[in-house]
């Protein structure tokens, strides 16, 4: 049985089915981040599971017991969310002994926690700033705090780093792992961008549409989206999605054709062949050449936009095929040339039945 | 389409309780005819007063604005011939999509089928094909976005200014639609001056990059100064993600040369630089003691035996805080001395929390700003001054 279990829940807005049938488990001390678009019904889920809201049907399982009948305030779960909600005429001290405070603890063991998690979140240095004296980072940890402080079972984070900077946003995706395993509390975090979902997550569930599509580990998601629609979310640039229609080269090999160029493709399924099917693959599998050699398509360079630490190129090839390639630093030697050619590695390529959109194994 | 320059650009707002702020200082850049332009910093900067001055929607209180030869400082917005995409510019309500998006092309009088075909082919780019035929009211901000920027990007005009062009989209559209609209600009020739407060949107999309903090440009260059020749710590810390690793130092004389002391808990750690042109340029400007910080890129860090060819100003050994693989790189948090810098690798880097991996710093990655200034010193061991030749842009928009 896992800690957190939430079955076949669902749950309408209005005339809206925001949750439909969505199944997830999580266990205990686990870090989850559930990756979605907006509207996908990520927050709608959060306040069911904090009861706030009450499911229409289905049911939520904190450590085996329902919380059908449990008032949120009893239910050990916390929330926190993307603005920071701190009151502004508390210092930081107040602010996150509040709870505590509502709960009618004695003022040293107040003290006492809130020492303890400032500790572990190093604010202990703030404390007595108010709200408006800190800096985003500090608020941030200060509002954690505060929904730490009260030891929840499970701490619910809607998409906190959302309106932070990009650096602190980038700092935060670091550390933020490492600081809430010290509360060893179950972690459900939610977000709309997939590398904060990569980064976080020791395992990541993508939903959409108000159901979890796919529940894996980050990496696995991303070499084998469960279907079209995670594929298109999962990754930027995003994979490459190219109808085709496999095969059999003369006898021996499955082929694919992308543009004008016929491909050979190994790891396609055999009941793929003289189908109509959706090739995936991802932009670092297609690979730039220095000459027009072997088994490679001619392609015209659009467009180069340097991404961080690699470069994403827009490239169209013979026959109307437009695709993306990623390289690790190649900006400049590329920037001249307009006409040149890529070699397609189809060995990680994933393929998509195109109408029910799953993946063919 | 024409060339924009900007020269000595002053802007100062005056307001009867709050007195002056002078929101753009001494402004000066220019691009020519068929590029793109990004105005890039925080919310106050100066980027959407100096995009409003361009547009005509704020005035300019001292220096010049042209489009090509054509002064416009002083023209009314709707005698600039600029296209503009801004938040507050709505759309109009009683017309679908695609009257809203052809708007300017029924003005100039264009032919139907002329004007059906560039529709169908600016909307199929910005992915709004299935909105035509619907009417503003009821779209999601992000698809209202998109309708905006189509019907900018799609009337002639000579220059074409867009105002946080993508912020309303999510990230996955975002990170499709940078390469799409950037291919249109190249295609069609535009030019343009967009705002962002992205930096990756910057530098994906931009020829030149002016970065700005309090109303001062810090430095208008190419994505590839920005991140070689960052002028000053500003710059260092606000493009790349990660940011450059930036650790406080001061200089040491060595036996055989010169040495970067980098501070922390304990020991310092001593970069050598090695001796010959690096250390000699490096010793006439620096004097022993003088407190600078040590930059480097967090891709340009190599881990393991050292490699042949490299000139390294020193390898160390850093502990591993944290590892995350992100599809197509990996992101490791480490720890050397008490500080916290970062590493990117293109492949997995198999490596947990606690483990020990060794760091080689190559010469030719190492940046060094003056602690004080925050101005560069040198790029890659060599001295500010003539790798800024190599940018005379750069140069003369600092003045530094």
């Amino acid at each position: 049985m896992s800690y957190l279990q939430i079955s076949n829940l669902s749950k309408s807005l209005g005339r809206a089915e925001v949750i439909r049938g969505l199944d997830l488990a999580m266990d205990h001390g686990e870090f989850l981040v559930v990756f979605g678009p907006s509207g996908c019904g990520k927050t709608t889920l959060l306040r069911l599971i904090a009861g706030v809201i009450k499911a229409d049907g289905g049911e939520v399982a904190i450590a085996g017991e329902s919380m059908a009948e449990v008032e949120p305030e009893h239910r050990g779960v916390a929330m926190a969310f993307q603005s920071f909600a701190l009151y502004p005429h508390f210092s930081a001290f107040e602010n996150i002994a509040s709870p505590l405070r509502a709960d009618g603890l004695a003022e040293r063991e107040v003290k006492q926690r809130v020492q303890e998690v400032a500790g572990m979140l190093r604010i202990t240095n703030v404390l007595d700033h108010m709200p408006k004296e800190l800096s985003n980072g500090q608020k941030q940890r200060t509002s954690l705090a505060r929904s730490l402080i009260r030891r929840p079972r499970v701490l619910l984070l809607d998409d906190p780093l959302r309106n932070v900077d990009a650096k602190l946003r980038y700092e935060m995706r670091i550390e933020l792992p490492e600081v809430l395993r010290q509360f060893e509390t179950t972690v459900l975090y939610v977000t709309q961008d997939f590398k904060e979902a990569m980064a976080l997550g020791d395992r990541v569930a993508v939903m959409l549409d108000g159901a979890i599509r796919q529940v894996d580990r980050p990496a696995n998601i991303y070499r084998r989206p469960a279907d079209l629609d995670v594929a298109r979310l999962f990754g930027d640039p995003p994979m490459n999605l190219i109808p085709t229609r496999p095969q059999r080269h003369n006898g021996g090999g499955i082929t694919v054709r992308l543009g004008e160029s016929v491909l050979d493709a190994p790891g396609c399924p055999e009941r793929l062949l003289d189908r109509e099917c959706v090739v995936g693959i991802r932009p670092e599998d297609v690979h730039f050449l220095d000459s027009r050699e072997g088994d490679c398509l001619p392609v015209r360079l659009e467009a180069v936009m340097p991404l961080n630490v690699r470069t994403a190129m827009l490239v169209t090839a013979p026959g109307a095929l437009e695709l993306t390639s990623s390289a690790w630093d190649i900006r400049e030697a590329r920037d001249e040339e307009n006409d040149t050619a890529v070699r397609i590695d189809l060995n990680g390529a994933v393929y998509f039945d195109p109408d029910s959109g799953q993946r063919v194994q | 389409m024409s060339s924009l320059s900007i020269s000595n650009v002053n802007k100062i707002f005056r307001s009867s309780n709050r007195g002056q702020v002078h929101a753009v200082r001494d402004l000066s850049m220019r691009i020519d005819d068929g590029q793109i332009m990004a105005l890039l910093g925080s919310s106050g900067c100066g980027k959407s007063s100096t995009l409003r001055m361009i547009a005509g929607f704020e005035s300019v209180t001292s220096g010049e604005i042209r489009v090509g030869e054509k002064l416009i400082n002083r023209l009314e917005p709707a005698a600039r011939n600029v296209a503009m995409a801004f938040e507050a510019y709505a759309l109009y309500p009683p017309l679908t999509v695609e009257k809203n998006i052809a708007f300017a092309l029924l003005r100039n009088k264009e032919s139907a089928a002329v004007i059906k075909r560039k529709v169908a082919e600016i909307a199929q780019r910005l992915e709004i094909t299935d909105l035509l035929q619907r009417y503003p009211t009821g779209l999601s901000g992000g698809q209202q976005q998109r309708v905006s920027l189509a019907r900018a990007l799609i009337r002639p005009a000579d220059l074409y200014l867009l105002d946080e062009p993508m912020s309303q989209l999510e990230p996955q559209l975002r990170a499709t639609l940078r390469g799409r609209i950037k291919e249109y600009l190249v295609e069609h020739q535009l030019t343009t001056v967009f705002v962002t407060h992205d930096q990756t949107e910057a530098i994906a999309m931009a020829d030149r990059i002016a970065v700005m903090d309090g109303g001062v440009l810090q430095q208008y260059g190419t994505p590839r100064e920005l991140e070689d020749e960052p002028a000053n710590l500003f710059v260092a810390s606000f493009i790349g993600e990660p940011p450059m690793n930036l650790l406080a130092g001061s200089v040491a004389d060595s036996a055989d040369g010169l040495a970067l002391d980098i501070h922390g808990e304990g020991e310092p750690i001593r970069l050598h630089m090695p001796q010959g042109v690096h250390s000699d340029a490096m010793h006439r400007e620096l004097a022993t003691d003088r407190q600078v910080t040590v930059g480097i890129r967090a891709h340009r860090m190599l881990v393991g035996e050292q490699p042949a060819g490299a000139a390294s100003a020193g390898d160390f050994v850093a502990r591993v805080t944290s590892n995350q693989w992100l599809g197509d790189q990996s992101h490791i948090g480490l720890d050397i001395n008490g500080n916290r810098i970062f590493l990117v690798t293109e492949n997995p880097l198999d490596a947990h929390t606690g483990d020990q991996v060794r760091l080689h710093w190559p010469v030719e990655h190492l940046h060094v700003f003056d602690s004080k200034s925050t101005n560069a010193l040198f790029h890659g061991g060599v001295p500010r001054s003539s790798a800024a030749t190599r940018t005379p842009q750069t140069s003369e928009a600092l003045g530094a």
